[in-house]
């Protein structure tokens, strides 16, 4: 397949310039460079400009509610575990309303691909402070002369701290890279996230392409992935010097793994009918 | 002769109270009688008053009674609050170290104290305790102490079976040197059949087994959770996943994840997880995602009380959620409808692509009553309109949402050849593509979001046409029509045959499935009714609204109760003797 696969006639509504164009594009791109089966692909995304993605897109797919696309997405995976399942959303929908799933979906490591569209504010309800805003900005919620004087969200540490067995960080600026972190992402077994650095050409003034290219930094390639408290270390790094790649890879059983009743074939693969429940009303004899 | 025969087994939580009781159940229904049987707990998990009431009878049993005829009590608490239900020529079992005060009892009843409470520390002491209290109680009500005997022994290890069956034999014999009297006079006899002991929540489990179910995800809360608990411990066996989930909001949409994928699932709660839920409610129905949610009520507001029952939820889960769309509520009345409404429900869920709501309370969810063996046979799986590759290589382009004259639109499942689709929260057209807000729907936003609201609402018409909504039961007509729903049909049903004895003819509506609500049969059946009464189990006469709102007919006799207890039929008998005086 190609790029062009995955394509739909349907329009983007993203404002000109949005970083989402760069991630819809590398995703189409990883797609292609996987040859993956379409028909066997779902993404499931959240509520909000970067959720709008599953709009365009020509796969499954299952548009949900707002911070709820990795509860949807689990669902989806255990339902179905020989699909490839791809969750996507914004560092609102996913780090504000969807943290607690974010926490306790790391944890269970499930095969699913999460990629956070993080522009640092909320663009769809043009223009609030969100969990990754840096301290001091100006936002609709956080108005000068104080701005934000929360600490944001770092994803790519929360991500290694938590257990998610892939952590990869890209930017949308740089396309090639970022198709490259999606596909290893959707190749990994396990959690994979890919804390995507987009900017929002509408509400956010601070962190621009402008500024994101004088700071974007390759990992070095002599960093081992699978080395954790070097993963940790170099995920502490922000502020001049942002680094970009994959962080962390682990190689550990996924949570559909230890299930007994996945090794049979997927859960709707099963039969519904021939089902003998006699023996349950024995016991209650 | 009396026709039954109740037994409040009370102790400190953790003495085995309950076990006692679903012993004597178990055992009388091995032989031949049939049981009803009561939990009353409070949301402690060691100390506080734990009673559990066994009613026996010759016939099957749908409800409990106040009153009682053996009182086996381990604790003052116990005997302090029961004082007033012992009948006249009833018997009273304690432990030594209780003082029982003789004035507070009814006329001639006999009293046995012995030592019941074990000496020795922990859990095995309880247990024990529990065994010497059965070992009394088979000697002072007559109930034959083979008989449980002969259940403890497929409960226990070969080992803690005999101590304790050497401490029931023990307390059997010290209290038959007491007495010869034996109050139990039901008759044992083989069973023509098998009969199960169980529960409304294992009932509604084993439907969802029978029905195919794969998944299930939920987080646990009073009264809802004993069908996870099921689930999770006898669903593999079925090729089920139970997944815990971190809180409600997570459980839900991995229902609807699961059943978006083409797995039949379920989740279970009670009022506070529902109302997490309520947002993705709305979302499993505007994205036609088959969804089967039970809701066990207890009692509210907000956290309520945890371990006692209540009907107070049917407004909030007939209107959660925002927005208009269409779901179905079936409020099952007994063990019998918990599993055969389930297994319905997930043909309904699919065959229409909606939410179906199973609305039960903590009465019918936790007391266990004896059952015959489930009939399997003739339950057949509907899956509806599933689009399988042949169909869909015929019907390109595909639309997942396609406006048919009975709203429901073939569905295909992620993995099948040509059905790729979005399936969104948002409201869409019949492409499935968000109306409000995409060039494509520009020029005719108001007219599509008027279509794809009908499409939900045009399932209702084909749901009443298949559902038998409404159950009438005694006489067609009758001096006075009670109306009723879910658990409080048992005591219903029972008041209705006291009252026949009393020589009053009553009959009873009950409203099996509250959405789409059946105005019509409801209209028909009060339409020939001279006299009604409403009687149900919340404040503001729930049902009551919604038959007014529907047929305008105004049910002016309530019977309402609030107080976190079922209804009793000696109750409702009062109550009607009330409204015909």
């Amino acid at each position: 397949m190609s790029a062009h696969d995955a394509n739909l006639a349907y329009v983007p509504t993203w404002c000109p310039g949005c970083g989402n164009f760069g991630i819809f594009n590398a995703l189409k791109k990883a797609f292609a460079a996987l040859e993956l089966d379409l028909e066997q692909t779902v993404l499931v995304n959240g509520i909000g400009c970067s959720s709008k993605i599953g709009q365009y897109i020509n796969c499954y797919r299952i548009e949900t509610l707002h911070g709820r696309s990795l509860p949807v997405a689990t669902g989806v995976k255990l339902a179905n575990h020989g699909l490839t399942v791809i969750a996507e959303g914004g560092d609102g929908d996913g780090m504000g309303l969807g943290m607690g799933h974010f926490v306790h979906t790391a944890r269970r490591n499930l095969d699913i691909s999460y990629f956070i569209h993080n522009n640092q504010v909320y663009g769809l309800t043009k223009g609030q402070t969100s969990p990754t805003s840096e301290p001091g900005m100006f936002t609709k919620f956080t108005p000068p002369p104080v701005g934000n004087v929360e600490r944001p969200v770092n994803i790519v540490d929360m991500a290694i701290s938590l257990g998610a067995s892939f952590v990869a960080r890209a930017y949308t600026g740089n396309m090639d890279h970022l198709a490259d972190m999606m596909a290893q992402a959707i190749r990994h077994r396990g959690f994979a996230v890919v804390d995507i650095l987009q900017p929002c050409v509408s509400f956010n003034a601070v962190n621009t392409y402008a500024w994101y290219q004088q700071r974007v930094r390759s990992i070095p390639s002599s960093h081992d992935p699978s080395d954790r408290e070097k993963a940790k270390a170099l995920a502490g790094l922000w502020g001049d010097e942002i680094p970009v790649g994959v962080f962390l890879r682990e190689k550990r059983p996924t949570f559909a793994d230890s299930l007994p009743q996945l090794t049979d074939g997927p859960l709707t693969a099963q039969p519904l009918t021939g089902i003998d429940i006699s023996e349950l009303m024995e016991d209650l004899a | 002769m009396k026709s039954d025969f109740s037994c409040l087994f009370a102790g400190e939580a953790g003495y085995g109270v309950m076990s006692a009781g679903s012993t004597v159940a178990k055992a009388a229904g091995r032989n031949n009688l049939w049981a009803f049987v009561v939990n009353e707990y409070p949301s402690l998990i060691k100390g506080g008053l734990n009673t559990c009431l066994v009613r026996l009878a010759a016939a099957p049993l749908q409800a409990h009674e106040e009153a009682i005829d053996c009182l086996a009590v381990l604790s003052q608490e116990g005997l302090e609050q029961n004082y007033s239900r012992l009948q006249p020529g009833g018997c009273l079992i304690a432990d030594v170290s209780l003082a029982v005060d003789s004035s507070r009892l009814a006329e001639g009843v006999r009293v046995y104290q012995q030592p019941l409470l074990q000496k020795g520390s922990g859990d095995v002491a309880k247990i024990m305790s529990n065994s010497a209290m059965l070992g009394a109680f088979c000697a002072v009500s007559g109930f034959p102490v083979d008989l449980i005997e002969a259940v403890l022994a497929g409960e226990f290890k070969p080992e803690v079976f005999e101590k304790n069956r050497l401490l029931l034999r023990a307390a059997y014999e010290t209290a038959s040197q007491q007495t010869a009297a034996a109050a139990f006079s039901l008759p044992f006899a083989p069973p023509p059949a098998k009969r199960m002991l169980l529960n409304g929540n294992d009932a509604i489990a084993m439907g969802a087994l029978q029905a195919g179910c794969k998944f299930s995800a939920g987080y646990p809360m009073t009264p809802g959770s004993s069908v996870l608990t099921y689930l999770a411990d006898n669903g593999p066996a079925f090729g089920l996943v139970f997944k815990q989930a971190e809180d409600e909001i997570a459980a839900i949409n991995m229902l609807i994840g699961a059943g978006f994928a083409g797995v039949r699932a379920i989740g279970s709660t009670s009022g506070g997880g529902f109302a997490l839920m309520a947002e993705a409610l709305g979302f499993a129905a505007l994205a036609e995602v088959p969804l089967v949610m039970v809701n066990a009520q207890r009692g509210g507001p907000s956290t309520g009380q945890p371990t006692r029952t209540a009907q107070a939820d049917l407004a909030f889960v007939l209107n959660a959620s925002q927005g208009e769309f269409l779901r179905i509520v079936v409020a099952p009345g007994d063990i019998e409808e918990c599993f055969q409404e389930t297994f319905r429900a997930f043909n309904l869920a699919e065959k229409y692509q909606l939410p179906v709501i199973i609305l039960t309370d903590k009465y019918l969810a936790d007391s266990a009553a004896t059952h015959p063996f489930f009939q399997t046979e003739g339950l057949a799986v509907e899956r509806g309109k599933l689009a399988d590759a042949a169909w869909l290589a015929a019907h390109q382009p595909y639309k997942r949402y396609e406006f048919t004259p009975d709203g429901v639109s073939a569905r295909a499942l992620p993995g099948t050849g040509g059905g790729r689709h979005i399936a969104t929260s948002y409201t869409h057209g019949e492409d499935g593509f968000y109306s409000s807000g995409n060039r494509e729907y520009a020029g005719c936003e108001p007219e599509v979001t008027v279509r794809a609201l009908d499409k939900l609402f045009a399932k209702e018409p084909p749901i009443l046409e298949e559902l038998e909504a409404v159950r009438l039961y005694g006489p067609e007509t009758a001096d006075l029509t009670m109306v009723v729903w879910g658990s409080t049909k048992g005591a219903a049903l029972e008041a209705m045959e006291l009252a026949k004895g009393a020589g009053i003819s009553v009959n009873v509506l009950q409203v099996l499935y509250l959405s789409p609500f059946p105005a019509a049969a409801v209209a028909e059946i009060l339409g020939r009714s001279t006299q009604t009464l409403l009687v149900e189990g919340n404040k503001t006469a729930q049902l009551g609204g919604l038959v007014r709102m529907h047929t305008g007919i105004h049910l002016a006799n309530r019977y309402l109760k609030y107080d976190s207890r079922a209804f009793t039929p000696s109750q409702i008998l009062l109550k009607i003797k009330e409204v015909l005086a």
